[in-house]
């Protein structure tokens, strides 16, 4: 017989091979007979080919799947979930952890850290998701922001020149309610000689038809119609008239007064909009026709904002084409200040894209993206923990599982029930993690943003979403010990050994481990190099004096007057004037014209008395101060070093007597140099700068005090200040603490490190110690044979912690380099003057981190250790 | 309606009922595709017959082995009372169908 008159032997033993021991015999029957039949009709060729379709047919059919299924389990094997089997499950489950407490309080406790940020991370979420839904008309409120011509930056501006309202009104019909909104109305209300800071809006009357903020006292419609009109919400008005009524009350602020014509409901905390008083539009039309004020303009969007209520059909395209159309003829008209506009829709504002001139409360993508990063870095290392943990006790379990698939329970069963036992556990975590975040919770929103803005308050769905997401962390964490095990043969299971080779699990835990060490790591180093760096900063030396300077704001009192009332208190050593703070940045810039007056350059300024430079202790290196001589003071600068370069003079004696143009035509001449100091803050590089003389400039007094009690030096100055200053607080603060101040978010930052660290560090010793303390349980025997054939305490240990020893030492040498790289080239170069990063930084972070292991891993090998031999080995 | 079965998987019970005896794979397949004059591939006739099975109006034993097919036994299909009361359910409800129809069906002109 021809090899070809026989079936095709290589697809027929891949056949065999792929139903291995699943009932297969008819089908291969079949196939043979069929085949057969086929060589007396056909040629040979044809017939084997026929076969080997036939076969493939079979193999993607549902008949070869389910025998295959079949095959691998007992024949008393069930295939659908009986609840009985979930109850048992869980039964199992509660009755394994009340077992292993130890195991379960460090799996639970590693859950709990983990999952607390998560539960911060839900509860902020589940506040964005709110915002701004308390608006009835909240589908057809949109905003216009504008894209201008600015070239600092390519954020759109929340802002939008006052006139677009007024251009929509007039020659567009599709729009419901224009309502133009002007932030500019915050300072101090004073109502009987009571000073309380209030923030608002300048806004019209429709501003209370289209948005939903419930009116207590007062005409809806009539509220905001008049001039000087202004509604408060019932807050401020507890705090401004106390138990009084406040409709009719007349405050005073920012100048003006204002007649107080109704109250407000407070508002939600979710609400893009914050404000505590809100007038009438008409107060600020009739300011800017009295003192000159734009506030109208196309090529101005300072402050103003402009919200619509559009029809429920409407058309955004066409709006936003109409606005562009008015506009374009008019920026036609000026090269500085061009936009372009589009409507934004309420529930886009907040969470939403990054803007500039935000009305309130930030809540930008990027920085909840963050956020979001941050808590799976977290929560995954927790979730690894249990993973990690439940393998390494998986010698404990084979047995059950092993009887268990033995006795027809089937892979997803087996899943299943590890699944709910991971879950079970995040329940417990779930309740201990609610009490962390509880407890952290205005803490660490206060790193983020402005508490006061955000509601974390948990309720029903907030919880209901805290239980899903236990749930979830339940899947994720129980997912690998689930996989691992269902994957498990009977035979394998119930060996005495379990086999694990090539990547199972060990090597699978020590990545884990490895992983978690190297994170920490990160964690710690970065608390230790930025708390150096804002050491550092405030100990850099800036080029000028800082102790015992008090700056007082002068808050538009006259500086002569100030000075010759404060001269006379003992405290104050010597008095300058100045325009602005040094080294905390915001430093004025100005554009001067170039030596050639073809181009322009930017440089800064500021404006200074002539006791300012002796005051501060800067050092002159050529020329001198400014006079006693006022008027020809405003025609002299002293410039910085930097400004040398500017003006192409090699040494300092040179530039004395050049002169320097602005680009608007002034003169200035230079009467003396300065060396370098730190005018803005340590972020940015030193430029060219000068220090101009203007007394109508001058914000603030610089006192150089001598006094050995500053607090009553400063209640002296306070009761100086009251004779002539009227009923203005006075608002004074040391120098070094402005510094300081300016550099806080530095201290943020070790903030969020540290907490982020500590929950890190939590995770990885809880895991760490999960492993050791399962490590000495299963060689308590090899100890007790070691130490009875001689072995010393001190070897025992060193044998037992040496390999977790090296995995710390390998969590090290990743951590390291990618930490130190990351802060070398991305963080500290947001600070040009920054500090480097040293050895000592490195090593004092890992002695943390080696420490803190080196702990966990002794609290248990020293135990084993010192045990007596005969309790180990006494049951052998 | 409950119970459904497909007009292929109709076509099976069927022919398994009419094989009485000697209903196994192959003789399945070979009764179908003369009948039906189509070719049906064995992965889709096995897919279907698992499902009835599973549905629970098949049933399946196997044969003593014979010197045919290397000694491999054939696997012979009966159609359970289960199966055969919902071919009974559908018939009746074509015959209703029909009876019904009957005026407008008439192939004579």
């Amino acid at each position: 017989m021809n090899r070809l008159n026989k079936p095709p032997k290589l697809t027929e033993k891949f056949f065999s091979w792929y139903c291995h021991s699943s009932a297969m015999e008819d089908l291969h029957g079949d196939l043979e007979e069929l085949f057969y039949s086929d060589l007396e009709n056909m040629s040979a060729r044809r017939a084997r080919w026929c076969y080997r379709q036939r076969v493939v047919s079979l193999l993607f059919s549902y008949a070869v799947k389910k025998r295959r299924q079949k095959a691998s389990y007992h024949h008393y094997s069930f295939t659908s979930y009986h609840p009985a089997m979930l109850k048992n499950y869980f039964l199992i489950a509660t009755r394994n952890l009340a077992k292993h407490k130890l195991f379960t309080i460090i799996n639970a406790l590693g859950l709990a850290v983990g999952m607390s940020i998560g539960l911060l991370l839900i509860a902020l979420l589940a506040f964005l998701w709110r915002y701004d839904t308390f608006h009835v008309n909240k589908d057809r409120i949109y905003r216009v922001i504008s894209h201008t011509n600015d070239k600092r930056s390519t954020r759109p501006f929340a802002t939008t020149p006052a006139p677009v309202a007024q251009a929509l009104r007039d020659g567009f019909t599709g729009v419901e309610e224009v309502v133009r909104i002007n932030s500019s109305l915050e300072g101090e209300a004073n109502y009987k000689g009571k000073d309380i800071p209030l923030q608002g809006y300048y806004t019209e009357p429709n501003f209370l038809r289209v948005f939903t903020f419930p009116i207590v006292k007062g005409n809806i419609a009539s509220v905001l119609a008049k001039p000087n009109s202004m509604i408060m919400t019932e807050t401020a008005a507890a705090k401004m008239f106390g138990d009084e009524d406040p409709v009719g009350k007349v405050i005073e602020m920012q100048g003006h007064d204002f007649e107080i014509t109704g109250v407000l409901k407070d508002h939600p905390k979710n609400s893009h909009m914050q404000f505590e008083v809100l007038a009438s539009y008409q107060t600020l039309l009739q300011q800017e026709s009295a003192s000159g004020k734009t506030i109208n303009s196309w090529f101005d969007p300072t402050d103003s904002y402009v919200y619509l209520l559009l029809p429920p059909q409407h058309d955004i395209p066409a709006i936003e084409n109409y606005i562009n159309k008015v506009s374009a003829p008019i920026y036609a008209q000026s090269k500085d200040f061009k936009a372009q506009f589009e409507l934004q829709a309420l529930h886009d504002i907040a969470p939403g894209p990054d803007m500039r001139y935000s009305i309130g409360p930030e809540w930008d993508y990027a920085s909840l993206g963050v956020f979001i990063f941050l808590v799976i870095l977290i929560l995954l290392p927790a979730c690894f923990n249990y993973a990690n943990i439940s393998i390494s006790r998986a010698l404990r379990r084979m047995k059950e599982i092993g009887l268990r698939k033995t006795m027809g329970g089937q892979r997803s069963q087996i899943f299943a029930q590890f699944v709910v036992e991971a879950m079970v556990i995040t329940m417990i975590a779930l309740v201990m993690s609610y009490y962390i975040f509880y407890v952290v919770r205005f803490e660490f929103v206060n790193m983020l943003v402005d508490s006061s803005a955000v509601d974390l308050t948990p309720d029903l769905t907030t919880v209901i979403y805290f239980v899903g997401f236990a749930i979830f962390v339940g899947f994720i964490a129980g997912i690998v010990p689930a996989i691992y095990f269902a994957k498990l043969t009977p035979v394998q299971a119930l060996k005495t050994q379990p086999v694990s080779k090539g990547f199972t699990a060990i090597n699978f835990r020590k990545v884990l481990i490895v992983s978690q060490f190297a994170l920490s790591l990160g964690f710690i180093m970065s608390v230790v190099i930025v708390f150096n760096q804002y050491r550092q900063t405030l100990n850099h030396n800036f080029g000028f004096d800082q102790e015992n300077i008090l700056d007082v704001e002068l808050q538009g009192t006259d500086p002569q007057i100030f000075r010759n009332e404060f001269a006379k208190l003992p405290a104050a050593q010597s008095i300058s004037m100045s325009s602005g703070i040094m080294g905390t940045g915001g430093v004025e810039s100005i554009w001067i014209k170039e030596k050639n007056f073809i181009d322009t350059l930017e440089v800064y300024q500021m404006f200074v008395d002539e006791k300012y430079i002796t005051n501060l202790n800067l050092t002159l290196l050529a020329g001198n101060n400014f006079s006693d001589d006022a008027a020809r003071n405003k025609k002299h600068i002293i410039i910085n070093e930097e400004f040398l370069k500017t003006l192409k003079s090699t040494n300092a004696a040179d530039a004395l007597g050049q002169v320097v143009v602005l680009t608007g035509g002034e003169e200035f001449t230079v009467v003396g140099v300065l060396k370098n100091f730190h005018y803005t803050s340590l972020r940015d590089p030193i430029r060219s700068f000068f220090f101009r003389y203007d007394p109508s400039r001058f914000a603030y007094a610089n006192i150089k005090m001598i006094t050995t009690d500053a607090f009553s030096s400063i209640s002296e100055m306070e009761a100086s200040w009251k004779t002539f200053a009227g009923e203005k607080k006075f608002m004074a603060k040391f120098f070094d603490d402005e510094i300081s101040d300016a550099y806080s978010s530095y201290f943020g930052m070790i903030k969020i490190c540290g907490f982020l660290g500590l929950l890190a560090i939590t995770i990885s010793c809880l895991g760490l110690l999960g492993m050791v303390v399962f490590t000495v349980e299963n060689r308590i025997k090899e100890i007790g044979v070691r130490k009875v054939m001689g072995a010393s305490a001190s070897s025992v240990i060193v044998l037992l912690s040496k390999d977790f020893m090296k995995l710390m030492l390998i969590a090290a040498i990743i951590a390291i380099p990618i930490t130190y790289l990351f802060f070398e080239k991305v963080y500290l170069n947001l600070q040009y003057y920054h500090a480097d990063i040293g050895v000592l930084d490195i090593a004092v972070s890992l002695f943390i981190m080696l420490s803190l292991g080196v702990v966990t891993i002794l609290s248990q090998t020293v135990r084993a250790a010192k045990a007596n031999p005969v309790d180990s080995l006494r049951h052998e | 309606m409950k119970g459904y079965i497909g007009e292929f998987e109709e076509l099976v019970l069927l022919t398994v009922a009419s094989l009485a005896e000697d209903a196994y794979g192959v003789t399945i397949k070979e009764a179908i595709e003369k009948r039906t004059d189509r070719s049906i591939s064995m992965g889709a006739l096995h897919s279907t017959i698992t499902r009835l099975e599973e549905k629970g109006y098949l049933k399946s034993w196997l044969g003593e082995p014979t010197q045919e097919r290397g000694g491999r036994r054939k696997r012979y299909f009966e159609v359970t009372q289960q199966g055969k009361v919902e071919l009974h359910n559908i018939k009746a409800l074509r015959d209703e169908l029909w009876k019904l129809s009957k005026s407008t069906l008439s192939l004579a002109k």
